[in-house]
C-alpha cells in the first residue's frame, strides 16, 4: 500500500528495520534538544535524543565548539544526565513517531547494561550504538575502533536487547570492515558516519581551540562515499549521516544507498522543515517515492576515478 | 532553528563597532535576550556555516538593533549585506524587580550591547541607575557617546579613567542591583566586587553553535559542578550560580 502525503501527493515513507517511518529524516544524536522539539513536528520519521550513558557525564570544559570552513568542530564530551534520568524524561520526546535511543559505554559491559535497561522499554523502538564518538576515550584507543571490538560490542548488545532493532553508528575510519563486523554480529542497521576527528587552533592566542569532531557540509563527500561503499557490501539498511543541509543532500544519500538520512548540524542553521520540503519537491519533480530512491544508483555502473578499492 | 529574513534598515558606525537596525514587530523581548544572526543567502552560501549570537542593543517595539564588532568573516559579512537572517528572541534576560531602588550597569568592550536596552527599561520603570563602561582603548570607547552621563575607563588610558570598568565605577556600595556584561575575567571581577550587593546579574559571552539548546556548545561552569547552557539557562545568570 502506498501512503502519500496528503498535501503534496508525494510518498515520503520508508521502511527501516521493520519500522515504518513517515519521512526518511531522523535527527542525528546530540543535535536536537527538548527545547527545540516544538519546531520539528511532522519533519522526522523517528526521534533520536542525545546519547545516554550509564551514569551522568559533565562533559568537556569549554570552549566546545568552533566554526570551520563549511562546518564546525565540537567537543561536547557526551554531557548527559545518565540513563535513569534520561528514561524519566523520555516522554518529552514522544512526538507520535518511533523513538530511537543512542547509547555509549566505556566498556562492553557498560553497553550491555544500557541495552538491558532499554530491553523492556516499550517506548523505545530501536537502539543506536554510538561506537564512534571522537570526544570521549572509549576505555583505550582500540575499543570501538576496529572490527574485533565492534563485533564484540554488537554481539553483546544483540543478546542484551533481543526484541529491538540495533543500529551501529560507525566512524569513517575502517568503515567497510567495521560494517561487515557489525552485520555479522547481528546489527539490524548501520548509521554511517559519525563526525571526523579534527582540530582547530587559535593562532592569535597560540593555543588549541577545539580538538573534537568535524561535522557539517565539509564532511558530506566523505560520508557519501562511506554510505556508497558500505551499502554495496552489507545486506542490512544504512542510515546516511554527515553534512546534510538540503533536500538534494537527502536525495544524494539515498541514491548512494541509504534507507534513511540523519540531519544533525544543519538543524542549528536551518529549519529542518525546509530540508523536508526541498526533498519533497525533488521527489515530485522526479515522480518518485522516497523508498524508490534507495540504491537507485546501483543500476548504473559506477565510474571509479581513484581512491582505494573496497 | 528558524531564521527570518529581514532588511537592514540602518547601519551606523559607533567608534570601532557597528550598529545595525532591522524591523521586528513579532512580539516583545527582554533586555539581555539575544538573536542568532548571519548574512542572508543560506544555504546558497554554506560558509560561514554558523550564525553568531548577539544581544539586543535596543528595541522600541518596531526597530530592533544589534551592536557588533567585526572580528571574522561572519561579522564582516554582516557589516556588508543589505539583508540578514535572524532568529526570534532567545534566552533569558536580566531580571528587573519593579521596586528596585538603585542599580549600576557595567559593560566591558562589546559587552556594552545589552546595557542600552536595559537602561531604557530601567528608565521606563523609574529605577535610577548609573552606567560605567570599560574598553581596551579610545576606538571602541567612542560608543559611550550613546550613553549620556556614563563613566568610561580604558585599559590603555587613551580615554576616561585609566583602568578597568571597576576603576571607573570606583565603588559598588549603595547599589541594590549590579548588572554586567563583558568577557569572563571582567565578570568574575565584578562578581567578587559585588559580594555585598543584594542582586548581581551577569550576561556571559560564549561561543555558540545553535542557540536553541541542542548542541551543548555554549556551556558555563556552575557552582556545585557541571555545566549549563548559556543559550537556554542564560545568557544572563545570577552571579552566585556561576563557578568562576
Amino acid at each position: 500500500m502506498v501512503v502519500r502525503d496528503q498535501e503534496t501527493g508525494v510518498d515520503l515513507a520508508v521502511e527501516l528495520c521493520g519500522l515504518r517511518l513517515r519521512t526518511p529524516l531522523i535527527p542525528a544524536s546530540g543535535t536536537l534538544s527538548r527545547e527545540a522539539l516544538g519546531e520539528v513536528e511532522g519533519v522526522y520519521g523517528a526521534m533520536l535524543p542525545k546519547t545516554t550513558t550509564p551514569s551522568a557525564r559533565a562533559g568537556n570544559p569549554p570552549p566546545r565548539v568552533a566554526e570551520t570552513p563549511a562546518g564546525m568542530v565540537n567537543s561536547i564530551g557526551l554531557q548527559n544526565p545518565g540513563v535513569d534520568s534520561f528514561l524519566q524524561d523520555l516522554d518529552a520526546f514522544d512526538l507520535g513517531i518511533p523513538i530511537f535511543v543512542s547509547v555509549a559505554g566505556d566498556t562492553v559491559s557498560e553497553f550491555a547494561l544500557l541495552c538491558e535497561n532499554l530491553a523492556g522499554e516499550d517506548r523505545v523502538s530501536a537502539v543506536e550504538l554510538n561506537l564512534s564518538c571522537p570526544n570521549v576515550e572509549c576505555g583505550g584507543l582500540a575499543f570501538c575502533a576496529g572490527p574485533a571490538s565492534v563485533e564484540e560490542v554488537v554481539a553483546t548488545c544483540r543478546a542484551a536487547v533481543p526484541g529491538k532493532p540495533i543500529l551501529a553508528k560507525l566512524t569513517n575510519e575502517g568503515v567497510v570492515e567495521n560494517a561487515r563486523a557489525a552485520e555479522s554480529a547481528g546489527a539490524d542497521g548501520l548509521t554511517v558516519i559519525n563526525t571526523l576527528p579534527a582540530l582547530t587552533i587559535d593562532a592569535r592566542a597560540r593555543r588549541v581551540l577545539v580538538r573534537g569532531g568535524l561535522s557539517g557540509p565539509a564532511i558530506k563527500p566523505v560520508a557519501l562515499r562511506a554510505v556508497y561503499d558500505v551499502s554495496g557490501v552489507v545486506n542490512i539498511p544504512v542510515i546516511g549521516s554527515g553534512g546534510v543541509v538540503s533536500g538534494t543532500d537527502v536525495a544524494e544519500f539515498m541514491l548512494a544507498g541509504a534507507t534513511a538520512v540523519q540531519v544533525g548540524t544543519a538543524s542549528f542553521v536551518r529549519d529542518p522543515r525546509m530540508i523536508l520540503d526541498e526533498f519533497t519537491d525533488y521527489l515530485k519533480e522526479n515522480s518518485m517515492g522516497a523508498a524508490e530512491l534507495t540504491g537507485a544508483l546501483r543500476s548504473v555502473r559506477p565510474v571509479l576515478t581513484g581512491g582505494g578499492d573496497i | 532553528m528558524k531564521f527570518y529574513s529581514v532588511k537592514v534598515e540602518e547601519r551606523e558606525e559607533l567608534g570601532s563597532y557597528t550598529l545595525l537596525k532591522y524591523r521586528w514587530t513579532d512580539g516583545s523581548l527582554e533586555p539581555g535576550q539575544f538573536v542568532m544572526a548571519r548574512a542572508a543567502g543560506y544555504p546558497a552560501t554554506l560558509d560561514p556555516f554558523l550564525a553568531r549570537p548577539f544581544s539586543y542593543y535596543d528595541y522600541d517595539g518596531e526597530m530592533a538593533s544589534l551592536l557588533f564588532e567585526v572580528r571574522g568573516r561572519g561579522t564582516a559579512l554582516l557589516d556588508l549585506v543589505s539583508t540578514i537572517e535572524v532568529t526570534a528572541p532567545l534566552g533569558k534576560g536580566f531580571r528587573i524587580d519593579p521596586g528596585l531602588r538603585r542599580a549600576v550597569l557595567l559593560g566591558g568592550g562589546i559587552g556594552v550591547a545589552p546595557l542600552k536596552i536595559l537602561s531604557r527599561r530601567l528608565n521606563a520603570a523609574a529605577i535610577p541607575h548609573n552606567v560605567f563602561l570599560g574598553f581596551a582603548g579610545a576606538g571602541p570607547a567612542a560608543v559611550a557617546r550613546e550613553f549620556p552621563g556614563t563613566g568610561v575607563a580604558t585599559i590603555d588610558g587613551s580615554a576616561g579613567t585609566h583602568g578597568t570598568v571597576l576603576d571607573a565605577a570606583d565603588s559598588l556600595v549603595g547599589y541594590e542591583a549590579v548588572y554586567a556584561c563583558g568577557p569572563n575575567p571582567m565578570l568574575a571581577a565584578v562578581k567578587l566586587a559585588a559580594r555585598q550587593n543584594s542582586l548581581c546579574q551577569l550576561s556571559v559571552e560564549e561561543r555558540m553553535g545553535c542557540g536553541n539548546g541542542s548542541c551543548n556548545g555554549c556551556v558555563v561552569p556552575v557552582r556545585g559542578g557541571g555545566y549549563i547552557r548559556s543559550c537556554i539557562e542564560g545568557p544572563v545568570f545570577p552571579a552566585e550560580v556561576l563557578a568562576w
